[in-house]
């Protein structure tokens, strides 16, 4: 790619002198004059009807200024429970004092009078016809009673590899299940392609099992903040730690019926999001019904335990599967089912579950998805949302039908995997795709090919994709009189977004990357832009600035073609001058000139304009491959070694995007070994992060990056979204290495060392 | 955080007389009373802070007994030579301690004090023999670390006594801590096991192993080093030593694992524990 000299390389992040040094501004370092510290009351319970509050003895605590309830909701939309809870840590109030402490002991002296309920907290429970209903309705056609067919009722596995009790009695459960009907769903979605039946009677190997992927938390550093000014005039300032300030503005709007003008949302520097940054009604909502009752600023920060109880987590679900294939390694038909855990709203992303036809030529497909309401919060994106845990089911699968029939895991995959042209089971054709050479990649970096393991080690392979995400953004650039140029935009940094905008102005007008600043507006000031989630920010603001810098670009050519007396077509930008081209006397004038030149013409100065919403992108892989030994005395798995390929399309800064496929490589690798919100019958029993385990450096060895590039047509440069594959095969890439080096198919995760002892135990070992 | 009252005696006399007070709390390093203030679970209507005290912290040696004081940190505890070479499995417990900048911070009596039945200097200590020396306004007294403990949380210390020195009388000469666990580092042992062992002509003279998180206090497996003492070390003798441990131990389920799985770890952990403190003697 040496056609570039800014894209393609890496550089220095923009951010990285305030982060560094601290200058970085988070939600938690604002702090207007005069301002107040909220505090959420939440349910003490899991699930009870609310009887009474009493807030009297709170107001009566020295520096209270506000107590809310949702009376004080003027739009009657719901941002407090009234009559009944759903989850531990449900907001029923909020307090503003003087004094974070003060608004703590006021939060504790509101009286609640419960009255408690019996609490479901696992899907296959909630389903049932004896399952506490959550959402009362419960007639026939009520919107949370489904009736299904017989045929997939039956929740069937493999026996060979029935190691998990735990599982079995779920099943059990199902079959014994006398009703026709699912209770609690709060969702459905089903997708046909084919005719699976006919698939799997011609099958010469069928595999089916079910897989249990738990909840697990985005555990983004920062918890959520924010601070919210109301004005005398009703303006409303609310600085929010989110990764989308235009969706906030809408959302606060929306909720509280106040004029979108009238919102004003400063994006703050994000400690992470990882999808689970979006929320409206979480902590800014809150903050701005304070603010308005007070008149003076209200800051509403979540502590850690908050984060657990009342964060917006990724779902977990319970996947049944199956797979016919012949002996020849054809895949010819899938089916699946699942149960999303939703908690106590609708949301999880039960559409993803389509994720288990993966990459591969399935002529029969069969998925049917349903949402299970349970005593839990509601879930939110994280990171690919549901792709990690259908990808699991997937893989783990397509590796027990190649151990059957003898084939290598990878030449498997390579067999079954869509090319160009190829039709997607329920979903068109492919466009152009880098599925094998993203496999290939990561066999020939891992040593795949001649690989060798010791007793209780293993390797483990597996895929997983993702499309990204697009939406609409707009960027203004302005060349000044000293030839730097300045970014104007309203999208949240994550990741090195404000970096790679950077690269692509100073690529097209050929300045040098340090000579290109980039600031971030706020709502009332910059053009609209999407949210930093879905893998978006790159591909939208890559290709908005592009348009930006050409539309500089033009106007550059035009101030020069006056300035030269030359035709524009023959003029050319280069090394931060226009030049002639082929003058006989070459001449050239800077853009420094150019700019200053500018501010005295009819045309005025040089700002560009990049106003953009929606190209078709393209899928990317991420392939994966672990080696893994695993104490059996202990059930400890060791990573040995991690490498991760990933089609980027093109990667504007390297080092960047090799941070991407290692971050995301380790979140799954920890969705997969440790990472598990646990539930009591009292809710969330692990808040926290002594038993909510992140992994730390010492966990893993350094993550392998193999950048591949199969450009995307509509991508600035031919770029992929990078944020979101890599953690979409890391689950099942470990399952299957834990699988190689121990001989049992862990179908449950996390694999915990109890668990890997349980099943060499069942097995005899 | 709920307000407080804090003092800073310079005296054990003072700290003890304050210690001694409805609600007081003594503030060691800090690493676990403040995160249980700022949780609310400790709500200490004073703080007695140890640090001005003189002379409670430090690593002497009296003759083949090393002497720690309460206030040294786990971190010293850790890196100290003499701690290293002859109570090896402490020096390793107090490494599996949080991270560097928490042991630097957390003390060996805070963590003894606390009376967690998981503390990761606790079977260190116990297969040490440690002598736990307490101060208090009326004198001083001296209890050994197997009888320190009555449950979670619960110790024999009465209003005012302050834990102020950990006396290890007798080195052994090997000895070697395992800690269960998930993460690599920053975790919590779901057990802990130490084993200290003397060997003389091929025979074991003694043998003591120290169990954390596997009953409701810190546990010595007195069946199991009963029938190591006087054998030679066979593999049958350890499997048999790890049974016995697994048996005397009464753990409880959590959310960590199950009460079986913690049996088992100790009967995998016991043995490995004492294969490598007996390579250790044998070196």
């Amino acid at each position: 790619m040496s056609e570039y000299t800014v894209v393609g390389q890496t550089v220095a992040r923009v951010d990285a002198v305030e982060k560094v040094t601290g200058a970085a501004q988070y939600g938690a370092d604002i702090h207007p004059p005069g301002m107040l510290y909220g505090k959420i009351v939440r349910s003490k319970h899991a699930h009870a009807n609310i009887r009474s509050i009493d807030t009297s003895e709170a107001e009566k605590l020295p520096g209270v200024r506000a107590i809310i309830t949702q009376d004080d909701v003027p739009s009657g939309r719901r941002v407090f429970a009234t009559d009944k809870v759903l989850y531990l840590g449900e907001p029923l109030a909020a307090v503003a004092a003087t004094d974070p402490d003060i608004a703590e002991e006021a939060a504790e002296r509101i009286k609640i009078d419960y009255e408690v309920l019996p609490v479901v907290q696992d899907v296959m429970e909630a389903i049932k016809p004896s399952a506490p209903r959550l959402h009362g309705d419960d007639t026939k056609d009520g919107p949370n009673r489904r009736e299904i067919s017989g045929q997939i009722r039956t929740l069937s596995r493999d026996k060979e590899n029935d190691h998990s009790d735990e599982i079995s009695k779920l099943e059990a459960g199902l079959e014994a299940y006398p009703d026709e009907v699912y209770y609690n769903i709060s969702a459905e979605s089903h997708t046909e392609a084919g005719d699976v039946e006919k698939g799997f009677a011609e099958s010469d190997v069928v595999v089916e099992d079910t897989y249990v992927i738990p909840r697990v938390h985005q555990t983004y550093m920062e918890p959520h903040v924010s601070v919210a000014s109301a004005d005398s005039s009703g303006k409303i300032t609310v600085w929010a730690s989110t990764q989308g300030p235009f969706a906030i503005r809408s959302g606060i709007a929306g909720t509280l019926g106040i004029p979108l003008t009238q919102i004003n949302v400063i994006g703050t520097t994000m400690g992470g999001g990882f999808g689970g940054r979006f929320g409206v009604i979480i902590t800014h909502v809150p903050a701005v019904l304070l603010s308005q009752k007070t008149g003076r600023p209200v800051r509403v920060q979540m502590t850690r335990e908050e984060e657990f109880t009342d964060g917006r987590p990724a779902p977990g679900c319970v996947i049944k599967l199956k797979t016919g294939a012949t002996n020849d390694g054809r895949i010819l038909a899938r089916e699946a089912l699942a149960f999303w855990d939703s908690g106590s709203v609708s949301g999880a992303s039960i559409g993803s579950t389509i994720r288990v036809r993966g990459v591969y030529k399935i002529p029969n497909l069969k998925v049917d998805a349903y949402g299970v309401h349970t005593n839990k919060s509601g879930t939110a994106a994280y990171r690919a949302p549901g792709a990690p845990q259908a990808i699991f089911a997937g893989e783990s699968q397509l590796d027990e039908i190649a151990e059957r029939i003898g084939m290598d895991p990878v030449k498997f995959r390579l067999m079954n995997m869509r090319e160009e042209g190829d039709e997607v089971p329920a979903g068109g054709s492919e466009p152009k795709v880098g599925y094998k050479e993203t496999l290939e990649a990561v066999a020939d970096a891992a040593g795949w090919w001649d690989r060798e393991a010791d007793e209780n080690q293993g390797w483990g392979v597996a895929v997983g994709d993702w499309t990204n995400g697009c939406g609409p953004g707009g960027v203004y650039v302005s060349v000044h009189e000293d030839g730097s140029a300045r970014i104007f935009h309203g999208s949240m940094d994550i990741t090195g977004t404000d970096t790679a905008i950077s690269q692509i102005i100073a690529e097209i007008l050929t300045v040098p990357y340090e000579s290109v600043t980039i600031r971030r507006g706020d709502t009332d000031s910059a053009p609209y832009s999407t949210g930093s989630g879905g893998s978006v920010v790159t591909f939208t603001m890559g290709n908005t600035a592009k348009l930006a810098a050409e539309d500089a670009h033009r106007r550059i050519l035009e101030l020069a073609s006056e300035r030269l007396n030359t035709n524009v077509d023959d003029l050319e930008l280069k090394d931060g001058a226009v030049h002639i081209i082929s003058a006989e006397q070459p001449k050239s004038i800077s853009l420094g000139e150019l700019a200053a030149y500018s501010l005295s013409t009819t045309g005025g100065p040089i700002v560009g304009k990049g106003s953009f919403a929606r190209q078709a992108s393209t899928p990317a892989l991420a392939a994966q491959i672990a080696k893994v030994e695993v104490d059996p005395g202990t059930g400890r798995t060791r990573v040995l070694k991690l490498v991760a390929s990933q089609d980027v399309g093109f990667a504007i800064n390297p080092m960047a995007v090799e941070g991407q496929i290692e971050g995301g490589t380790v979140q799954g690798y920890a969705w997969a070994m440790m990472e598990e919100m646990q539930y009591g019958d009292e809710g969330n029993i692990n808040p926290g992060f002594v038993d909510y385990r992140v992994p730390t450096s010492a966990d893993l060895p350094t993550v392998e990056s193999v950048i591949v590039e199969v450009p995307a047509p509509n991508g600035p440069y031919g770029a992929k979204g990078v944020g979101e594959p890599p953690i979409t095969p890391t689950l099942a890439t470990m399952a299957n290495a834990v699988k190689d080096a121990i001989g049992i198919r862990i179908t449950e995760l996390p694999i915990k060392p109890e668990k890997v002892v349980d099943a060499l135990k069942s097995n005899g070992r | 955080m709920k307000s407080f009252e804090f003092y800073e005696p310079t005296t054990l006399a003072e700290a003890s007389r304050l210690f001694a007070e409805e609600h007081a709390q003594l503030l060691a390093g800090g690493t676990d009373i403040i995160i249980g203030m700022k949780a609310l679970t400790e709500t200490p209507q004073s703080v007695v802070s140890l640090q001005k005290i003189p002379g409670l912290d430090g690593i002497t040696t009296d003759g083949d007994s090393i002497n720690i004081g309460a206030m040294t940190t786990v971190r010293e505890v850790e890196l100290s030579g003499d701690v290293q070479q002859h109570h090896t499995a402490l020096a390793e417990g107090a490494s599996e301690i949080g991270s560097i900048q928490i042991r630097n911070l957390a003390t060996i009596g805070g963590n003894i004090a606390h009376a967690s039945p998981a503390a990761d200097t606790v079977a260190g200590l116990l297969v040490a023999d440690a002598q736990v020396d307490i101060a208090s306004a009326d004198g001083e007294r001296s209890v050994p670390i197997d009888e320190l403990f009555t449950g979670p949380g619960q110790t024999v210390l009465t209003p005012g006594e302050i834990i102020t020195r950990f006396r290890l009388p007798s080195p052994a000469s090997g000895s070697h801590y395992i800690k269960h666990k998930i993460r690599e580092v920053m975790d919590l042992a779901f057990i802990g096991v130490a084993a200290a062992i003397n060997m003389d002509n091929g025979t074991i003279t003694d043998a003591r192993i120290g169990l954390a998180a596997v009953a409701p206090t810190p546990i010595r497996a007195t069946e199991a080093e009963d029938l190591l003492k006087g054998n030679a070390p066979t593999p049958e003798l350890l499997e048999q030593a790890g049974e016995a441990a697994a048996a005397g131990c009464s753990p409880i389920s959590d959310l960590r694992c199950s009460a079986e799985h913690r049996r088992e770890m100790v009967d995998v952990l016991t043995r490995r524990t004492l294969q490598y403190a007996l390579e250790r003697a044998s070196a």
